[in-house]
């Protein structure tokens, strides 16, 4: 029986392989009390227990390829020192010994104590994290059980290349060996486009679908499947024909990713003599490595949430760590960081707010941030600190008002003083800019450009403001249209704007790296684009081989005509064939 | 038996990463060790150990170590915190 699975496809690529399902199993915890002569046992049961975990550990992180990310190296050596920890090893044997009990039960209290003592400490800043403690001593528990041991190592198998794993959700242990052991695909049945698994397998090019419910149910052990990011789905039990047709589509995007190398050493100039711009998305340190392999000149949009979605807040140490590691990696080319843009979907629970009635209009983006007071100090901090390293900009999310840039304004200014009154040469001409993603902003743009130094359109947002259209629902996501005349009005207006006040402007949401939509954008004036580094070798070419007169005067004259529905729409008329 | 009392001048006090640090020094040596703050005192072996002390900067923390090593131990503890954990101010 054939059998189609959606979710939410994390990238756009293909994958075909053989499920294979991670299912850690619920343990469950034995209690029981312990005569005399079973106590010498028990102990040495807990210890034997806690240094396999340990072993465990520190074997993942030796044979960790430096593609993984500074945090998850840093999660993991923060679980091997819980696990060589003399309050949790020698309170839970002080337990067994005093009580006469079994060391799953007291290794599980003396866990719940010191959870405890955390809570009460009140300070989130120094304490542990909750789930790592839990995290960690999981894998005693397991150890302990002499269950499926370890998760990850022994579970995972050896060869992944045509594999593809499914798991209710994955975290950064899991993530690295399944990276390292070369997955073809993913799918989880929790975790949004936002989670550390989605972001690592974006950055590395991983297939991978999340929110697909009962996916583990669903797929049998060894069934083989296909994985289309593009339309989110997992296809089970397909005949044939279908395989065939994947797998072509597959090696035909593979040929075409080569040919496409051949354009990125070309000067970034149409047909027609208009020079335009390509720069690069990037969240982690692979990103920032593939967008110097395809020949970037600038990052356009640095994101920073991922920073911020541990059960912890990051300190100003940890993001400068990497901003500057960033900075670095892009070797002298500009970066433009965009402070935390959270909120609507992706407020983090650490923050403790709860959601308001309607999160798209509600506290997020630097709204959120000029609420935040010292977190927020500390990320301008940390950014400027890492501007010493390399050229940075600074980019604003979700304006709607000046006095918000002129707040935001005041904020960089103390923390540069502050920073000078510490020694630290700060570049008092550092490029603030703004992102243009309201209605509000792109209506009264010309105010707001002449207080900032640059623009970056969010397509996005601005398209989901200004249509009142939320592309997950399905029932009006039909609606969804960026060439509805408004959007383009808008995006005219902005780019006329940037022009007059002498602010660059780039786009940085889904239309910059579409190969559908980038000729719109030339023909609107907008050359500045930027994009994933997976899509910009395709976006070369389209805009290389287009006549940006052309473009321009299909636009005008789809914004003059009334047949805005005529048979053939813009998008048609503006492609190559 | 050794002690003597550091500053805190890291500006983020004890927390995870620099506790970290802390544990990992002081776990290369063979004398046992302890860290006092307030009427707190912990194994400065043990990273909950001192995240509990839950010590914010400028704390006066008191370092003690015991053991055939404890006058190097007690150098590279001292060297670590005067270096504020190796944070880039």
């Amino acid at each position: 029986m054939s059998l189609a699975l959606t979710g939410l496809g994390v990238t756009s690529g293909i994958a075909i392989g053989q499920v294979h399902r991670l299912t850690p199993g619920e343990l469950s915890i034995p209690e029981y009390h312990l005569g005399d002569d079973a106590v010498g046992s028990e102990l040495d049961r807990l210890h034997k227990a806690f240094g396999r975990g340990e072993k465990f550990l520190a074997d993942l992180l030796a044979r960790m390829s430096k593609e993984i990310t500074e945090t998850a190296r840093d999660l993991l050596e923060a679980h091997r020192l819980i696990l060589r920890d003399p309050m949790l090893i020698e309170g839970t044997a002080e337990r067994i010994r005093s009580k006469r009990i079994n060391a799953e039960w007291a290794l599980v209290q003396q866990a719940d104590q010191l959870q405890a003592e955390f809570r009460r400490m009140g300070d989130e800043y120094l304490a542990l994290r909750r789930e790592d403690l839990e995290q960690a001593v999981g894998l005693v528990r397991r150890e302990l059980a002499e269950q499926p041991a370890l998760f990850v190592s022994t579970q995972i198998p050896h060869r992944l290349e045509a594999t593809i794993v499914v798991a209710a959700e994955l975290g950064p242990a899991e993530m690295t060996v399944l990276a390292q052991r070369k997955v073809a695909g993913l799918v989880t049945e929790h975790g949004g486009p936002w989670s550390h698994a989605a972001i690592l397998a974006r950055s590395l090019e991983i297939p991978m679908l999340v929110g697909v419910h009962h996916a583990l149910d669903l797929l049998d052990e060894g069934e083989a499947v296909i994985l289309d990011g593009h339309y989110g789905a997992v296809l089970a039990g397909a005949d044939e024909s279908l395989f065939a047709h994947y797998r072509e589509k597959r090696e035909a995007s593979q040929r075409r990713r080569i040919e496409l190398r051949r354009y990125l050493g070309r000067p970034s100039v149409t047909r027609d003599g208009q020079a335009f711009s390509l720069l690069g998305n990037a969240d982690l340190l692979p990103d920032f490595e593939r967008c110097r392999e395809v020949g970037v000149k600038a990052i356009g949009l640095m994101r920073t949430e991922y920073l911020y979605l541990d059960d912890a807040l990051p300190d100003e140490d940890t993001q400068y760590r990497a901003y500057r590691a960033a900075v670095e990696a892009m070797q002298g080319r500009p970066i433009t960081i965009r402070t935390l843009d959270a909120g609507g979907d992706k407020l983090p629970a650490i923050l403790g707010f709860t959601k308001g009635p309607n999160p798209a209009l509600g506290l997020r983006g630097l709204r959120l941030s000029l609420s935040l007071g010292e977190l927020f100090v500390q990320q301008i901090r940390a950014i400027l600190r890492a501007s010493v390293h390399g050229p940075v900009e600074i980019l604003l999310p979700m304006l709607t008002r000046r006095d918000e840039i002129r707040q935001a304004r005041n904020i960089i200014d103390r923390c540069r003083e502050e920073l000078r009154a510490e020694g630290m040469a700060v570049d008092p001409e550092l490029p603030i800019g703004g992102m243009i993603e309201t209605p509000a902003a792109a209506i009264d743009v010309d105010h707001l450009a002449g207080e900032l130094d640059f623009l970056s359109i969010g397509t996005n947002d601005l398209i989901q403001y200004v249509l009142a259209i939320d592309r997950s629902d399905e029932l009006v996501n039909y609606l969804y249209d960026p060439t509805h005349p408004a959007v383009l009005f808008l995006l005219q207006r902005i780019q006329q704007a940037g022009a007059r006040h002498g602010c660059p402007v780039t786009v940085c949401g889904e239309l910059a790296g579409d190969e559908r939509t980038a000729r719109l954008l030339l023909g609107l004036g907008l050359t500045r684009l930027s994009m994933p580094p997976a899509a910009l070798p395709a976006i070369k070419k389209s805009l290389l081989e287009a006549s940006a007169a052309d473009c321009q005067q299909i636009v005008r004259e789809w914004l003059d005509s009334s047949q805005n529905s005529a048979e053939q729409g813009l998008l048609e008329r503006l492609s190559p064939e | 038996m050794i002690s003597r009392p550091l500053t805190l001048s890291n500006r983020l006090g004890l927390h995870a990463r620099a506790a970290s640090k802390l544990v990992q020094t002081t776990a290369r040596f063979d004398s046992a060790a302890w860290l006092s703050h307030g009427d707190k005192r912990v194994n400065a072996k043990s990273i909950m150990g001192v995240l509990l002390l839950g010590a914010p900067c400028g704390s006066e923390l008191i370092a003690e170590f015991d053991g055939e090593d404890e006058a190097q131990a007690l150098e590279a503890l001292e060297a670590l915190v005067n270096d504020r954990f190796g944070e880039e101010q």
